[in-house]
């Protein structure tokens, strides 16, 4: 139950993610630029957060194996793709609070309290930094991918109960 | 400063020696080190710090020793070069909304009154910012030193500028969600004497 909360949860942000920033991308700086990237910050932090709680929660209690009947390659795909989920939406918000830092744009969260910066004030590094906070969203959209896939492979080729397991309102 | 010298002088002449241990001793005229002196400005942006400087300003300090009395401060400075360290930042704070550097490229306080405060000074007068003037008192703490055999001075100081009491945030801006309100002045001053000694220094 609580394993679900967190996934979803992070899914819904992460697609508050996208949207703020697409939003924010096609727009010239000014006002409504800054708080979209502002809230976008705010929500990259809230989903840094979240991942730290899910990993510890992950960590503290067992969570179900995987069936038994899946393929060796299988087993070794799901967990790569878990690992690369986690991963990425660790480094996700981490490049993203550099990018703010080496631009010289300091994070808060929602306004309640400020982050210290993690990286010196540098355009340069600003730059590597976009690029690689841009590499990882769609190295993110491609593994979220392979999730679904896998996710709906269960579903309707093994028909397991992995899917199911993982939708609300449903118990298994 | 001229007013000050020349009504000192006055009186001089007019009381004889007795008030010229009043006139202001050799040294009490300053103007600013622009390589060793900074003046930055911090906002809150969204809840977070964000900081910029004005690279060019110009300072003419008249400081007659312990006693500040008969004191001066002016100070000019550019804020159509403020620098945050980016460009859309930069493009934004100088547009018409807020500094209007183009109609208002400088920043002016002009104190005509130094008084002692707590452990250092005050320098009481008038701030102008984008062409609007109030009354204003900048806290400072002074130090002389004689460096190579000239009278150098070191001032530090900060103070709170609600920009809005300035106009600085017409429009959206005037919002103070996304850019707060209070906007942080500190500056760290090396002060050296007149490159022409006796002459003081013009800002314009």
């Amino acid at each position: 139950m609580i394993a679900q909360t967190f996934h979803w949860i992070i899914v819904a942000l992460i697609v508050v993610q996208v949207t703020l920033a697409e939003m924010a991308d096609d727009l010239p700086a000014g006002m409504r630029k800054l708080t979209l990237l502002a809230r976008h910050k705010s929500v990259g932090i809230t989903i840094l957060g979240l991942v730290i709680l899910r990993l510890a929660w992950r960590w503290l209690n067992e969570h179900p194996p995987l069936p038994e009947n899946l393929k060796r390659y299988e087993q070794a795909l799901a967990r790569c793709t878990h690992v690369a989920l986690y991963v990425l939406l660790f480094a996700m918000p981490l490049s993203g609070w550099m990018m703010s830092s080496a631009r010289g744009f300091p994070v808060s969260w929602f306004g309640f309290f400020q982050l210290p910066d993690l990286v010196p004030k540098s355009r340069p590094l600003y730059e590597v930094l976009l690029v690689t906070h841009h590499t990882l969203a769609w190295t993110l959209f491609v593994v979220i991918g392979l999730h679904v896939a896998g996710a709906l492979k269960h579903h309707f080729v093994h028909r397991d109960d992995v899917l199911r397991r993982m939708l609300p309102f449903t118990r298994s | 400063m001229h007013h000050a010298f020349l009504s000192q002088a006055l009186a001089a002449t007019l009381l004889g020696g007795t008030v010229l241990a009043a006139a202001p001793p050799a040294g009490s005229h300053y103007r600013l080190d622009p390589a060793k002196s900074s003046l930055q400005f911090t906002f809150l942006q969204a809840g977070a710090a964000n900081t910029g400087r004005f690279p060019r300003f110009m300072v003419s300090l008249d400081f007659p020793g312990a006693d500040p009395a008969g004191g001066q401060l002016d100070v000019v400075v550019y804020t159509l070069l403020l620098d945050t360290g980016d460009q859309d930042r930069d493009a934004t704070l100088k547009s018409d909304d807020l500094f209007a550097v183009v109609r208002f490229p400088q920043a002016h306080f002009a104190a005509d009154q130094i008084v002692k405060s707590g452990n250092g000074y005050e320098a009481i007068g008038k701030l102008t910012i984008r062409g609007v003037t109030h009354d204003a008192r900048v806290p400072f703490s002074f130090r002389a030193a004689v460096e190579g055999g000239a009278n150098v001075a070191y001032m530090t100081g900060k103070t709170l500028v609600r920009r809005l009491d300035y106009g600085v945030g017409q429009g959206e801006w005037k919002a103070t969600d996304q850019a707060g309100n209070d906007v942080t002045v500190s500056f760290s001053l090396r002060l050296v004497p007149p490159a022409h000694p006796g002459s003081a220094q013009t800002n314009n």
